[in-house]
């Protein structure tokens, strides 16, 4: 139940503004953790700044996107927005220049496979890179492993996502049966479907609940149509005597849409300027992280694995 | 959050994920059970029992019948679930007693029992391994359901491995054995009669050493199943490969002697073929058994035996309580103002 799931509890944020805060102090950390490293020749616009950041993030979150549309197996949409919706979630408290999102991405899609009970073995899932040789897909399979760990625990071990695919299925059941003066509520469909694969592209899934979000999709997919549904509001849904929730679900409406409307695709061209800068920090930074992973084996006892291949060696030109 | 906070005590269990350890949380004190899933040489990652168990955990409300994840934290190659520590399992209770469990015993655990996985059912969690070694019993003999999934409690002697690993099978619901690929939570239900039969009996209801003789014991306690008493069993996978002799269904009454006719209603309700026909657990607690004499026996007329089969230690003194017969009686209630504005619900 959504009521009393971790998503609802620690993961639906207040405000448009706090989601952002909580990216900007993330990419404020990882600045000022390497400023005061005290290596020389550093400057402030070595990194990323926020919008540089952000452009990366939907150029990345685009191509985990893509790389589930063509997955096969055909991969169910709920595992897609999972996926998403974890990457989203990983990247609130991280920034870009700490986690490379070429991996993260992938690892993203791989728990949401599991999580999901969507059953695929790792070596299909990573069968999925076509672009790989099977060497190739080798080593992306051992970066997923590496990093599924830290993924979950970015996570807070919350792993439960609700989607409003589910919800909308209802909504469209609940139409057809309380409201007949709607004829056929099934063209709304494809126009609220659209709604909720661009919704998973922004914001909304971190604002509001998987319901709202269905709901909004519902009605602006009619309006569109050119029907008035505020009477399914009003008489169905029991709002018309409360004012109050009719006047925020509407004002969460418009928040929804504005989002919605403001998401672009980012432009090739700021991708590959950007893409070179997050390329530079990370052949120059990342290597903490990956040292600190080392000594977790270490602590643990265990002979460390052989050193791994380093990131650069396959590019995310190769994967999809 | 990290493992400096515990001291480990000692080791507790081995599962097929890890280890399972007692440990002290240094800062407050609290005895836990620390879960170790080592993750090094899985080809797959993190298991999906592993995320399972973790899901299920993360998802569900507190509730006095099931285990308790306190934290999960990553360490070294794996992770760490930490728990409420727990004394012992149902299954040392029934192997240690020295003589069988009262009536009324029976009916404390099966209370505690049926509350969990009521709790659970509503909550969309299946657990599909229920059996008394799952069930932990902790030091003021409250029942709690644990092992979502994940590694499995067992004990220090290595003898009881085997036995254990094997114990799974014999709560098996039979749409299982019967190879089934979809199935719902009636498979605890049916665990649920299991352990029913087996805390009357002090022993386990259908011991059986391999898959098929696990039917075999099914069927001869059932009768061969029919078209009639279970329609849906042509459709199960693994319905034509073996065909049984037939035979007719034995009485509950001969299976679990000595037995009162309430309780023998009730397990007829669980131990039936077709999975929806069996009684959910919340529909069970409001079963005659629950409310004839003798009553439930509390939780502090329950046995607690040791872990590692140490004769069980019935308790000398009712463990300390809020309240005494020496004290006024109005130094142990509670302020009827302090509860007004809670009550609104009532």
């Amino acid at each position: 139940m959504f009521h009393n799931s971790s998503h609802r509890k620690f993961w639906v944020f207040k405000s448009e503004d706090e989601v952002e805060l909580l990216r900007y102090e993330a990419n404020q950390k990882f600045c000022k953790k390497i400023l005061e490293s005290g290596k020389s020749g550093l400057s402030e616009s070595m990194f990323l700044s926020r919008h540089e950041e952000d452009t990366l993030f939907r150029h990345y979150e685009k191509r985990l996107v893509d790389f589930c549309n063509a997955f096969k197996p055909a991969m169910p949409r709920s595992v897609v927005g999972t996926a998403t919706m974890y990457f989203r979630r990983f990247y609130l408290n991280n920034s870009l220049m700490e986690y490379h999102p070429r991996i993260i991405m992938l690892t993203c899609a791989y728990l949401s496979c599991k999580v999901d009970e969507f059953n695929v073995s790792s070596s299909q899932f990573v069968g999925n890179l076509v672009q790989e040789s099977p060497a190739g897909q080798e080593r992306v399979l051992e970066q997923i492993l590496e990093y599924e760990l830290l993924l979950i625990q970015q996570l807070n071990f919350h792993l439960v996502v609700h989607n409003p695919y589910r919800p909308m299925e209802g909504l469209l059941i609940d139409l057809k049966t309380r409201l007949p003066t709607l004829e056929n509520p099934e063209i709304l469909r494809k126009s609220a479907d659209d709604f909720l694969t661009q919704a998973a592209m922004t914001d909304v899934g971190l604002l509001f609940s998987p319901s709202q979000i269905a709901l909004t999709a519902i009605m602006n997919s009619a309006s569109r149509a050119g029907l008035n549904m505020e009477s399914y509001l009003t008489e169905c849904l029991g709002m018309k005597e409360d004012k109050e929730t009719l006047s925020k679900m509407f004002d969460s409406m418009r928040r929804m849409k504005t989002l919605l409307k403001k998401y672009e695709l980012p432009k090739s061209e700021e991708v590959n300027i950007y893409k070179q800068k997050l390329e530079r920090i990370h052949a120059e930074f990342a290597t903490s992280s990956s040292n600190k992973r080392k000594r977790g084996y270490e602590e643990d006892g265990h002979v460390a694995k052989e050193p791994r291949l380093v990131e650069e060696e396959w590019t995310d030109e190769d994967l999809i | 959050m990290n493992m400096e906070q515990y001291s480990i005590l000692g080791r507790i269990g081995e599962g097929a994920h890890g280890i399972v350890f007692k440990a002290k949380h240094i800062e407050t004190g609290e005895t836990v059970a620390l879960k170790k899933v080592a993750l090094r040489r899985l080809e797959d990652g993190i298991p999906n029992q592993a995320l399972r168990e973790i899901k299920a955990l993360q998802e569900i409300e507190d509730n006095q019948h099931v285990v308790k994840l306190k934290d999960v934290f990553p360490h070294g190659t794996g992770f760490v679930l930490v728990f409420d520590f727990m004394l012992s399992d149902l299954s040392e209770v029934i192997r240690n007693s020295q003589r069988p469990l009262t009536p009324a015993q029976v009916k404390g655990y099966m209370m505690m029992l049926l509350k969990g996985v009521a709790f659970l059912h509503h909550n969309n969690v299946m657990h599909r391994d229920l059996k008394p070694a799952n069930l932990l019993i902790s030091s003021s003999g409250h029942l709690k359901i644990a092992d979502f999934g994940l590694a499995r409690l067992l004990s220090e002697q290595s003898d009881r491995l085997y036995s254990h690993q094997v114990a799974t099978r014999w709560y098996r619901a039979p749409e299982l054995l019967y190879g089934a690929r979809k199935y719902d939570e009636g498979v605890d239900l049916w665990a649920v009669g299991c352990i029913f039969g087996e805390l009357l009996n002090s022993s386990p209801l259908f011991p059986g050493e391999n898959d098929i003789e696990q039917l075999c014991c099914v069927l001869r306690v059932l009768g061969t199943p029919t078209q009639d008493s279970w329609p849906d069993i042509v459709e199960l996978p693994d319905y034509n490969k073996i065909t049984f002799k037939e035979n007719p269904a034995i009485p509950l009454e001969e299976i679990v002697p000595d037995t009162s006719p309430q309780a023998i209603d009730l397990l007829y309700k669980f131990l039936v073929y077709p999975s929806k026909q069996r009684c959910s657990a919340s529909q069970a607690l409001l079963h005659p058994y629950f409310f004839t004499s003798p009553l439930p026996a509390h939780h502090s007329e329950l046995p607690i035996p040791q872990r590692g089969g140490r004769p069980p230690r019935q308790r000398l003194q009712a463990p300390p309580t809020d309240f005494s017969v020496d004290l006024p009686l109005q130094d142990s209630v509670v302020d009827p103002a302090l509860l007004q504005e809670h009550a609104s619900c009532l």
